[in-house]
């Protein structure tokens, strides 16, 4: 077997637990318990599925309970076909590749008072914040959670529901609460999130359109993409030798598209200061951005972890 | 000239020479993983250091980034994390730097090519590591640019054996 780079952290699936509502909560850890990478309240993971699916979910567990990783996945028959895959065909000793863990809350001393609302499986954002603001003691939390009957995760919220930290609306008794009431006025010392399905989403954005956006937070469940620079454009790759082409995103690093296309590159610094990942170019308008080739030499290789295109097309030396 | 360092003593008082002291040691198993403090660290001649990620065979199938005969062993400068701290206002931790042990009076960058000892351990230094641009997803931190030239040294194990936190680092003749 070629040896590849590893690009995920290894984990080991420990416990699967039934929490209703169709709702399965699984725990991955290290394989010799060892801390994971580290993680903001409500941030979330990439699964790397044995099925070769990448699924995204938010971190239920709190960042001080640091040495495993909760998920709470509802299945989705009808889904395309991550949530299967787990509740269907994954098992506690199953090896997981995971990503590094991103977003979430940067808890901010400036805020007192923390209003959550969360439509269903939605919740799972927010309990991992409820947790952490319940123990540190830094901020008063209230959690709407708007579901139509069953609620899940009902073993695990039940110490907050009692704590008056979670509020449960059913609405098929109470029909839909009113999202405007729920958040209340601008306050510069309260923040409000929301997580759900997206019409719930676009209710809380339009009750919370006069708030500062540093105070609201939105939870979409996609992998955010990365900080793309405005003036970004796609281009496309001809490798000269081995005759293929690969399209690079806005904002996507040649590395990046070369790696999804298959082709492996050297690389070492990631950063265009080592020399490591020099690739010929023939013909185009590179962008070099390294640090490490002379005027000369740009002439001919760029480094493909930082340099860019000023051409649609940008033939390599591959 | 500049092919070799002049290893013979100065004329007159001067002593030229370092030694240096072992302030703190770290290993992960896995790529990714937090470092963890170790009392002491097992290192083993010619493969690495027992449990770390690098240890060669360690990692079925897989290498974190790629196999490096020559980086058996990290090394990093205690001095630095002051610098960053001093020049650039990030306090980084010595379990945050991602290599295995932090000296302090070690001029790790004139050591390339060169032995010393690391405590009872013989060392071979091979080249200089370079920052990882990954280091400041992990740490949230930009110390990426502040850690060109100073991101510590990559050593071969010539002679094993157990290091520990206090031990004395000092060159081999
Ligand atoms: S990986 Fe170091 S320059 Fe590209």
């Amino acid at each position: 077997m070629k040896a590849r780079p590893i690009t995920t952290v290894k984990t080991v699936v420990t416990g699967i637990e039934e929490a209703g509502a169709g709702t399965k909560l699984f725990t991955l850890a290290d394989p010799d318990q060892w801390d994971l990478p580290p993680f903001k309240p409500g941030a979330h993971i990439d699964l790397h599925l044995p099925n070769g699916l990448v699924r995204t979910y938010s971190l239920c567990n709190e960042p001080a309970d640091n040495a495993r990783y909760v998920i709470a996945v509802k299945r989705e028959a009808e889904g395309r076909g991550g949530s299967r895959a787990l509740h269907d065909d994954v098992g506690v000793g199953d090896v997981i590749g995971v990503s590094l863990p991103r977003g979430g809350l940067e808890p901010d001393a400036r805020v007192a008072r923390y209003v959550f609302v969360a439509g269903g499986i939605g919740v799972t954002p927010f309990l991992s914040m409820a947790r952490h603001f319940q123990r540190t003691a830094q901020a008063d939390v209230t959690l709407h959670l708007v579901v139509r009957e069953e609620m899940p995760l009902a073993a695990h919220l039940s110490s907050l529901i009692e704590a008056g930290t979670v509020v449960v609306h059913r609405t098929s008794r109470e029909g839909r609460p009113d999202l405007a009431e729920l958040v209340g006025d601008p306050n510069p010392e309260t923040m409000v999130g929301c997580c759900g399905p997206e019409s719930m989403i676009e209710d809380f954005e339009r009750v919370t359109a006069a708030w500062p956006a540093a105070r609201v937070h939105v939870e979409r469940f996609v992998a955010p993409p990365p900080i793309i620079d405005p003036d970004a454009k796609p281009f496309t790759l001809s490798l000269a030798r081995s005759g293929g082409e690969i399209h690079v995103r806005a904002g996507q690093t040649m590395l990046a598209a070369l790696k999804e296309g298959g082709i492996d590159i050297a690389t070492s610094c990631c950063g265009g200061i080592c020399g490591a990942c020099k690739v010929g170019w023939i013909e185009g308008k590179p962008v070099h951005r390294d640090r490490v080739l002379s005027p000369y030499e740009r002439e001919r290789y760029l480094m493909v972890c930082v340099a860019g295109s000023d051409s649609e097309r940008l033939v390599l030396d591959l | 000239m500049l092919d070799t360092v002049n290893a013979a003593p100065a004329q007159g008082a001067a002593q030229l020479g370092w030694t240096g002291v072992v302030r703190f040691l770290h290993l992960a198993p896995r790529a990714f993983l937090p470092m963890r403090a170790a009392e002491t660290l097992t290192l083993v001649a010619g493969r690495g250091i027992e449990g770390d990620r690098y240890m060669i065979g360690n990692e079925e199938g897989f290498y974190s980034h790629k196999p490096e005969e020559g980086r058996q062993v990290t090394l990093f400068e205690l001095e630095t994390l002051v610098a960053l701290k001093r020049d650039f206002g990030i306090e980084l931790g010595p379990e945050e730097h991602r290599r295995n042990v932090t000296v302090e009076g070690v001029p790790l960058n004139h050591l390339v090519g060169r032995r010393f000892w690391l405590g009872e351990t013989l060392l071979e230094a091979t080249r200089l590591s370079v920052p990882c641009r990954h280091i400041e997803e992990i740490t949230g931190k930009a110390i990426f640019d502040p850690l060109i030239n100073r991101s510590g040294l990559n050593c071969k194990i010539r002679q094993g054996g157990i290091v520990k936190v206090g031990d004395t680092v000092r060159n081999a003749a």
